[in-house]
């Protein structure tokens, strides 16, 4: 009977979107570092500590108003509870393991046992309780308990759990981790020299020096020399103690001088790579960006009309080492790495954000090979690629690639109309350019509500000063050159338009009105 | 078939293309290399009008029959030498037309002070075609569809010629949408010999000898040139 209770429970969770949605939301808030929303939350969290630091600290020496001890006792101990909670919750999934252990049982012909997922849930959990951001968390809600006042030594962990919110601090982490066996091997030495000296200095001194009366004193001071701090509370008296001193003195600032040298050679190795880090998780905070792989001339064109534009929406990714320092000194955004491996596209928030991809480089080969790459990851992701012939075009195509661009095609063109057609090419030219004189622009219904079910011929195109070129019928796509002036438009339609900026302006602003989704 | 003449220096794979229709579409059009390889693979496409010159000589660009109004084309893959065959050409045939494709803007500066008329920077126009597919995809497609020969559809320059019914007539008082086709601008010359787009709002007058410019689908076109000389 419970049995059975706690499978349809199981299962009523499983097929539960609801359910499902609120934990995603949860799991987003809390691990997700692509999230867009979780900054918010880390910016919370983190307020909240340094407020709660702050009544812990003054309240030592001061006494608090009522309402700020009734501040951090429940409302911030609830809440850090409450994300202790959380975090357990979203840890793994209780309820799939169960649906997954009662499906393969009917499969099988074989018992179900209850304990079998159960168990492995539990262990998952229990992993999470004694992870070590679980115990700084567990050990930051205690300082609340006011009746025990030792506890309030616990308000140290509210400052670890700070780690958990700041990245700079972890990075900081990471970089001393690469050099984990240099660092240990240090740490064994100094232990070594320090426990020998303080060993030498008690035997030499015990009966001598009246400030050394057991080992630990001895330990004590030959950690303080070794370090170069020499408080001077213990000095030595005896000839046989000083060489020990001037011995440990000199390996201590060699010591110190190997331990800087190796987190700052760390250093230097991480900090290209801890920089770039930076930028992609900056660059994945937006809704929407663009990614353009090579950084050759046209990629420069791009950027010198059209980065303003996008605002620091972009980034730009490049193997050649030189080149991406000159893009980083013309003041792009770039990093050194080969856009047509997996991880290097990976790194991008490919679930949430839309992203544009522009496969720009030079070589037509790695253009296809980037859009393979991008298409794979994702298939919402625009890929707008590069192509030098019709032929590899078509290949760009089969790809998956949503646009190509042929500059030899384009620049062909363009010279051919220049020739023959010189008074066209002008026209073509503005148009394209964008000039001032003339644009062609395109009116999304969509973003211009307030024009859907009006005729045309409302429109006054002429009044305008504009000329209606075509329509693109929003749910067929198909598009009417020279439309006649009885139709009526209709949501999502797309409405050509040709005239100077300024009227089309004006137009736009006339009927801008968005659809929220 | 164009009345122009055209003289393209260099001759490559890129160019392929730009051959082709220019050899077709044009009265005259003459191929000139300054290597063996290009001149021989020109002859074997089928170009009978090809010449094989030093052109950084004065001397040998000086034996070219070029006239007045003429275009010279300079497509040269080698972007140095493009330049200082513009400015030669500039100098040797100052009231011929010099086009020259530019890969940067450096280049694109320098064309222009060597004397060029019409200069194309194959990256800008890359540029600007990425970004329009960007923000105006409908756009761009008809853009490309106007570009694109073999396409019903297209950009046409007509010339008002004597007698034509519209010549005194006002811009606004004639509906081209009856035609099938859309105005898009023209070269009015009681104002000036500039192109004029027609939402500039200035009032306009058709005349004999105006160039106007309409688009529209192939057919129409041919009837509305049809009907203007009527």
């Amino acid at each position: 009977m419970f049995k059975n209770s706690v499978i349809k429970f199981a299962f009523f969770l499983n097929g539960s979107d609801s359910y499902k949605q609120i934990k995603e939301i949860a799991s987003n808030f809390l691990q997700n570092q692509d999230y867009y929303y979780k900054k918010y939350f880390d910016i919370f969290m983190i307020s909240l500590i340094i407020v709660s630091i702050t009544i812990l600290v003054y309240e030592v020496k001061h006494s608090v108003p009522e309402w700020m001890d009734f501040f951090d006792i429940y409302i911030v101990t609830i809440i850090f509870t409450l994300e202790y909670l959380a975090r357990l919750w979203v840890y793994n999934d209780w309820h799939s393991l169960v649906v997954k252990e009662y499906g393969e049982s009917q499969f099988l012909n074989r018992k179900f046992s209850l304990w079998k997922p159960s168990k492995i849930a539990l262990q998952g959990k229990v992993e999470y309780l004694f992870s070590p951001t679980a115990i700084i968390d567990l050990l930051a809600i205690l300082p609340a308990y006011r009746p025990l006042r030792v506890l309030r030594i616990f308000v140290l962990f509210r400052v670890f759990k700070l780690l958990r919110y700041t990245k700079s601090i972890n990075q900081f982490l990471s970089v001393l981790s690469s050099k984990k066996f240099e660092l240990f091997t240090l740490l064994f030495l100094l232990l070594f020299i320090t426990i020998t000296a303080g060993i030498a200095i008690y035997v030499f001194e015990e009966q001598q020096n009246k400030d050394i009366n057991s080992l630990f004193d001895a330990l004590y001071w030959a950690l303080i020399t070794i370090s170069t701090v020499g408080y001077g509370d213990i000095s030595p008296v005896t000839p046989q103690g000083r060489v020990v001193s001037m011995v440990i003195i000199v390996t201590g600032i060699a010591m110190i001088s190997f331990v800087t040298s190796v987190i700052v050679s760390a250093f230097s190795e991480k900090l290209t790579e801890l920089k770039e880090n930076r930028i992609i998780e900056e660059i994945n905070k937006n809704e929407e960006f663009m990614i353009i792989c090579g950084y050759g001339q046209m990629t420069r064109m791009f950027l010198k009309h059209y980065s303003t534009e996008y605002n620091r929406r972009y980034i730009v990714i490049e193997n050649d080492k030189e080149k991406v320092e000159e893009a980083i000194k013309e003041g792009y955004r770039a990093i050194h790495d080969d856009a047509s491996k997996h991880d290097v596209i990976a790194k991008f928030n490919t679930d949430y954000a839309k992203i544009t991809l522009l496969a720009l480089t030079g070589s037509d080969i790695a253009n296809i090979y980037i859009t393979l790459n991008a298409k794979a990851l994702s298939s919402k992701i625009r890929v707008i690629t590069r192509a030098s012939t019709d032929k590899l075009a078509k290949k760009c195509k089969l790809a998956g690639a949503d646009s190509v661009v042929m500059p030899t095609q384009i620049a062909n063109r363009m010279l051919f109309s220049a020739i023959t057609q010189p008074v066209m090419y002008k026209a073509i030219y503005a148009i394209l350019t964008g000039q001032h004189l003339a644009q062609l622009d395109e009116v999304n219904l969509t973003y211009h509500r307030k024009l859907v079910g009006k005729k045309l011929d409302e429109l006054n195109f002429k009044e305008n000063k504009l000329l209606c070129i075509g329509l693109q019928i929003g749910i067929s796509g198909e598009f009417i050159f020279n439309p006649p002036m009885r139709l009526h438009l209709e949501e999502e339609d797309i409405l050509l338009i040709m005239g100077r900026k300024v009227s089309i302006e004006h137009f736009k602003m006339s009927y801008a009105e968005i659809r929220y989704v | 078939m164009f009345r122009q003449n055209a003289f393209m220096f260099g001759y490559s794979q890129k160019r392929l293309f730009l051959a082709q229709e220019l050899g077709c579409q044009l009265m005259g059009f003459t191929i000139i290399v300054n290597d063996k390889e290009s001149y021989n693979k020109a002859l074997k496409d089928g170009y009978s009008n090809v010449h094989f010159l030093d052109i950084t000589e004065d001397t040998a660009l000086e034996q070219l029959t070029v006239k007045d109004n003429d275009y010279l084309i300079c497509v040269m893959d080698d972007h140095y030498l493009n330049v200082f065959l513009t400015l030669s050409l500039h100098a040797l045939f100052p009231k011929a037309i010099v086009v020259a494709l530019s890969d940067s803007p450096h280049t694109t500066q320098k064309l222009k002070m060597a004397g060029a008329s019409k200069i194309i920077d194959l990256y800008q126009v890359s540029a600007n075609r990425i970004h329009n597919i960007l923000h105006k995809p409908v756009a761009t497609k008809l853009v490309e569809r106007l570009l694109t020969s073999d396409e019903d559809f297209s950009f046409k320059e007509m010339l008002i010629p004597k007698g034509s019914s519209l010549d005194g007539v006002m811009v606004d008082d004639f509906d081209f949408t009856w035609h099938g086709v859309i105005l898009v601008g023209m070269i009015d010359k009681r104002l000036s010999n500039q192109f004029i787009f027609i939402t500039s709002g200035l009032e306009n007058r058709f005349d004999v000898g105006d160039t106007i410019v309409c688009i529209g689908y192939n057919a129409d076109l041919e009837k509305f040139e049809n009907y203007i000389k009527l």
